[in-house]
């Protein structure tokens, strides 16, 4: 790749001093054909010095690299016995904003601490009395990479603002999926309180297709504490940009993926605090 | 004999806008809604020098307007 960078960037440059010399040359001899081919070759040279090839690496090494920490993430929540839903944090359950954190539960029943019981553990993430852990979600880089795409912090823009602008961002941008729909949803909760079911307007339905993650998708399927729970880094993503922008905290309500992990559909709801 | 540039402002801006329909198309044709996204440039900066090419002709077309109101040759 870096052969490559050099080889146009030398192509780009003596394009650009040949165009400028016959553009020289037009300008002495005052004659318009030298002037015309100057610009043209000006005008390549600039273009091939500017738009230079994108860096990217095997989509092979992409996956592997990102399942094995899915993993070992998948490993350490069953081997320290974490059983209930990851909850994404908005930034005040946390003592850094910029920082990406869900939290863990140890049973299913456990309910979200308060903030400053959240602030708390976060200094001490590994105290034994916890009755739930931090952990860093699989898709806190990606969303850093959202927000530089993005060109703002996801904390200072609407939901509504974010469901217009993530899917041409995920699409154009970033490149990580080639089909993305989000929305609102009106359906129903299943096993959840009738107190809860009130916040059902609060249900965000998120479908894509990736290229990109399919096969670290599909093998999220496979990991028991990832799949409809953390989410695998696309899901994962997309959880920590509604946390973000509502402010509140928010779970992966279920997800649905493709046999062959190229389409993906994720139910999220955005927790309500007076309800948890 | 003084030297001079042999070319107009009107043969500037027709480069200008034949360079800037090819580059708006190429980077039309290239936009990952439409499947040939496997070339390996970096398409933001493809989109930002169409669009400045874009504005450049534009400018060029302002220019002649501006002159043609105000009687300037």
């Amino acid at each position: 790749m870096k052969i490559s960078m050099n080889f146009s960037r030398s192509i780009g440059i003596a394009l650009f001093i040949l165009g400028m010399t016959a553009l020289l040359a037009a300008t002495v001899y005052s004659t318009p054909i030298p002037a015309l081919i100057g610009l043209g070759l000006v005008f390549w040279g600039v273009i091939i010095t500017y738009i230079q090839p994108d860096e990217y690496v095997k989509k092979t090494i992409l996956d592997s690299t990102s399942t094995t920490l899915l993993e070992t993430l998948d490993e350490t929540l069953k081997t320290l016995d974490y059983k209930g839903k990851a909850t994404y944090l908005p930034p005040k359950y946390l003592n850094d904003p910029e920082s990406i954190k869900a939290y863990i539960p140890k049973q299913e029943t456990n309910t979200l601490p308060l903030p400053e019981a959240m602030q708390k553990l976060e200094m001490q993430p590994a105290s034994k009395d916890a009755e739930g852990i931090l952990i860093t979600p699989p898709g806190a880089q990606l969303a850093r990479l959202l927000e530089k795409e993005i060109g703002t912090s996801l904390l200072r823009i609407s939901l509504n603002d974010l469901q217009q602008r993530l899917p041409q961002t995920l699409i154009e941008d970033m490149e990580i999926v080639t089909d993305c729909e989000i929305r609102q949803t009106d359906d129903k909760i299943d096993g959840r309180s009738q107190e809860n079911a009130q916040s059902n307007r609060n249900v965000i339905s998120a479908k894509f297709t990736t290229t990109a993650f399919k096969d670290t998708c599909k093998r999220a399927t496979q990991l028991s504490t990832i799949f409809s729970n953390v989410g695998c880094p696309l899901s994962s993503v997309l959880a920590i940009a509604f946390a973000k922008a509502t402010g509140k905290p928010t779970q992966i309500l279920n997800e649905k993926i493709s046999e062959d992990g190229l389409t993906s559909e994720t139910k999220y709801i955005i927790i309500e605090e007076p309800y948890i | 004999m003084t030297p001079a540039f042999p070319l107009g402002l009107w043969d500037i801006s027709l480069v200008l806008a034949v360079t800037a329909i090819v580059l708006l198309v190429t980077s039309e044709i290239l936009s990952p809604y439409y499947g040939a996204a496997n070339l390996r440039i970096n398409k933001k900066r493809l989109k930002n020098a169409a669009m400045t090419t874009s504005i450049l002709f534009l400018t060029t077309v302002a220019i002649r307007i501006a002159a043609t109101i105000y009687g300037i040759s």
